[in-house]
């Protein structure tokens, strides 16, 4: 079973942060790739919401790219900037929390035993 | 695993093209995601265009341009917040600019027309089309859509032909006539008939239209509207009274 794509929405540019942060630099594929392997395909990105999100990472100032020649083809690596970096981690620490209340609010027999 | 030749690269960049993605970065990053796919995938003596066309249907749901548009609505949502401060701010400014103007004309003093028309521009050129921006983003029926480009559309309107009422600017009689019509007959029906339908603006709408009838009643009343013949005595009035002066 695969997640519904709404819930991948508000999380994407968190998974997206954390994925560079841990792997330098990657490429979209790459990107879809190896969040298919790390969540055994329960979360597979479609191209369709991963590019828009990196294009608009990279203009507020997250991400930089650079390009390497494939051939007749051009390949973008995305990576973190310095205040990526920073971003990165308080967005990981939002999500956690979030999680957190989320499995609270939810569970709340676990909650209120 | 499949090796691509450069005549199939140009052939996926080229019907990537054609089916609507503008920004040659977007062009990119999917040439180079389907090139990957299809190498990864297709097996050495495989079919490529159809798999190319099985696999270009998996980037969307109704068109690949979705993408574009996407990537568009994110981007300007970047500006969010600068445009929130800028109309905050243009609207701030103009409220104590007018109010500077206002004490500057009745004390005659130089200077109140420059600050009138700074106010006033800000106002309707400014604020008015932000506020219609953000208003913009929150509904999603047409309708609703319209009733707010209208209702920025009369109050520039208003602000404009005010200001040209009394800097006396050629066609400001005319203007005025025309937005308070406009007001009249256009604006408000629709705004009214669209609000009164739910139960839950039903009574701001009454409220709303209530006002805005009074308003619009009183601007109608104070203009002077003069019939042909009233007018020509007016000029009468004028030249007799000029040589005394």
């Amino acid at each position: 079973m695969s997640f519904s794509s709404e819930l991948i929405k508000g999380t994407l540019k968190t998974i997206v942060l954390k994925l560079l942060k841990d792997n330098k630099k990657m490429y979209g594929y790459e990107i879809t790739q190896k969040v298919r392997e790390l969540t055994s395909e329960k979360i597979q990105l479609t191209e369709g919401a991963l590019y828009p999100t990196l294009h608009a990472l990279e203009a507020e100032g997250l991400l930089r790219t650079e390009v390497e020649y494939q051939g007749k083809r051009m390949r973008k690596y995305y990576s973190l900037s310095p205040s990526g970096v920073r971003k990165s981690q308080e967005r990981i620490s939002e999500l956690t929390d979030f999680i957190n209340t989320l499995s609270f609010l939810l569970d709340l027999k676990t909650g209120h035993a | 695993m499949y090796l691509l030749s450069d005549e199939q690269i140009d052939f996926i960049l080229n019907d990537i093209r054609a089916r609507g993605v503008e920004t040659e970065s977007l062009q990119q990053d999917l040439l180079d995601h389907v090139c990957c796919i299809v190498e990864q995938e297709l097996e050495e003596n495989g079919d490529f265009e159809q798999f190319y066309h099985t696999v270009i249907r998996r980037f969307y749901r109704r068109e690949l341009r979705e993408i574009e548009e996407e990537r568009a609505l994110l981007l300007t949502f970047k500006n969010y917040y600068a445009m929130r401060k800028v109309m905050i701010v243009s609207g701030l400014l103009t409220a104590v600019t007018l109010m500077v103007a206002a004490v500057f004309k009745i004390m005659h003093w130089p200077g109140a027309a420059i600050l009138l028309v700074l106010g006033i521009v800000q106002v309707s050129l400014i604020f008015l089309p932000l506020l219609l921006i953000f208003k913009l983003r929150e509904v999603s029926a047409a309708r609703d859509k319209a009733i707010f480009a209208l209702g920025t559309i009369a109050g520039s309107a208003y602000f404009l032909s005010m200001l040209f009422k009394i800097m006396h600017w050629p066609g400001a009689n005319i203007m005025w006539v025309c937005t308070l019509l406009f007001s009249f007959f256009v604006f408000l029906p629709l705004y009214f008939f669209t609000g009164i339908r739910k139960e839950e603006t039903r009574m701001n709408t009454l409220v709303s239209t209530i006002l805005l009838l009074s308003v619009i009643g009183t601007q109608f009343a104070l203009t002077r509207i003069h019939p042909p013949g009233l007018e020509q005595k007016n000029v009468v009035v004028t030249t007799v009274t000029q040589p005394s002066n």
